[in-house]
This record gives C-alpha cells, structure tokens and sequence, in this order.
C-alpha cells in the first residue's frame, strides 16, 4: 500500500503485545501498535477523551514531509470505512505527483477525473465534471 | 513532544516532533516510534488512534 500505519492507544506497550497475542483476529498484524498513556501525543491530535483516559477514534493521513492532509474522528461506537480511508490515501499520492489537480468528491482510484482549476472554471465546474 | 502539548494541530500544520513507545508484532519486539525515524523513512504514515485494547469496533 506504501503507507506506514501505525496504531495508537493509551494502554500501555505491555497491553498492546498481550492483545495481539491473545485476540486471533489480530494474529496477522503487522503494523507498530503505539503507546500513549500519559495521552500526550492523543491530546496534540485532538483525539483524547480527558474524562475516560481514552482517545477517540481518529485518523490521519500524514505526508512523507510530515505534513498532516487528512483528519478524521469518530466517537467510540462507531468503526472506521478503511474503504474511504484508502480513497483518501490514493488521493494523496495522485495530488502529491501532480500538484496542479485536484480530486472531485467522486474521485475514487487513479483514472478517475480529477480537476485542474482554471479561472474559467470558476462557476462551472458541473460543465467541466461532464466534459469527460 | 516538548512544550506543544496544549495546541492541538491542524489539518496543514506539520507534525511536531513526538516519541512514544510501541509493540511490533512483526518483531516480537518493542521499539521506539518518534517524529524523526518516520520522517528518515520518507514513508506516508497512517496514524489510527483507538480507545483501547481488548475492544471491539
């Protein structure tokens, strides 16, 4: 996929080695599970919950240059779209190599239209949607 | 992370620097994780914050 992921929560590192080991549907997992219990890191992204020590379900897309494009939080009872999640990813990577364009809502995989703005555009961007 | 902890970030703001501890399974191993090695890396990164081990969603 070309992306690090790396998983954060507040248990400790202990806790995340004895999940991973225990829970099956983690036995092919292959990516750094993260340890933030003091929720330093969690408050800097928004995501920790002061009153439970928990974080919230979020997630960002961040640039080989550190530079945070995406962001996305849920609350606690409801699961992430990885779906949605890769349409941004591969977004990115499209944008990052051709930064002139940009990616319509519709946008979903290399191939599909994108949009290159233009002064002319400004005001007809369904007419420029339907050119293709 | 020095003294950014209060400020939260923004979509478009760099990522300051960080340093927490990790497991990786592929390892079977801990390691360290900071704002340094994955810059080294070059690598897009993917930053998924869950509420806790042993949960469900």
């Amino acid at each position: 996929m070309g992306a690090e992921v790396i998983t954060v929560s507040t248990d400790t590192k202990y806790v995340q080695l004895a999940w991973q080991r225990e829970e099956k549907m983690l036995k092919d997992v292959k990516y750094p599970m993260g340890s933030d219990p003091s929720g330093k890191l969690s408050k800097l992204f928004g995501v920790y919950d002061e009153e439970k020590g928990l974080d919230l379900r979020g997630t960002f897309i961040i640039s080989p240059a550190g530079i945070i494009l995406n962001a996305e939080v849920n609350f606690y009872n409801m699961g992430r779209n990885i779906e949605e999640l890769m349409r941004k990813f591969k977004a990115n990577l499209h944008m990052s190599k051709k930064t002139h364009e940009v990616c319509p809502s519709k946008w979903k995989e290399e191939g599909d239209q994108t949009l290159s703005p233009t002064p002319q555009m400004a005001g007809k961007v369904h007419e420029a949607l339907e050119k293709k | 992370m020095n003294e950014t902890c209060c400020r939260e970030l923004k979509v478009g703001q760099v990522v300051p620097e960080f340093k927490i501890e990790a497991y990786d399974p592929l390892k079977g191993d801990f390691r360290e994780i900071s704002s340094e090695s994955l810059k080294a890396s070059g690598k897009w990164i993917i930053l998924f914050f869950f509420p806790a081990a042993f949960t469900f969603v």
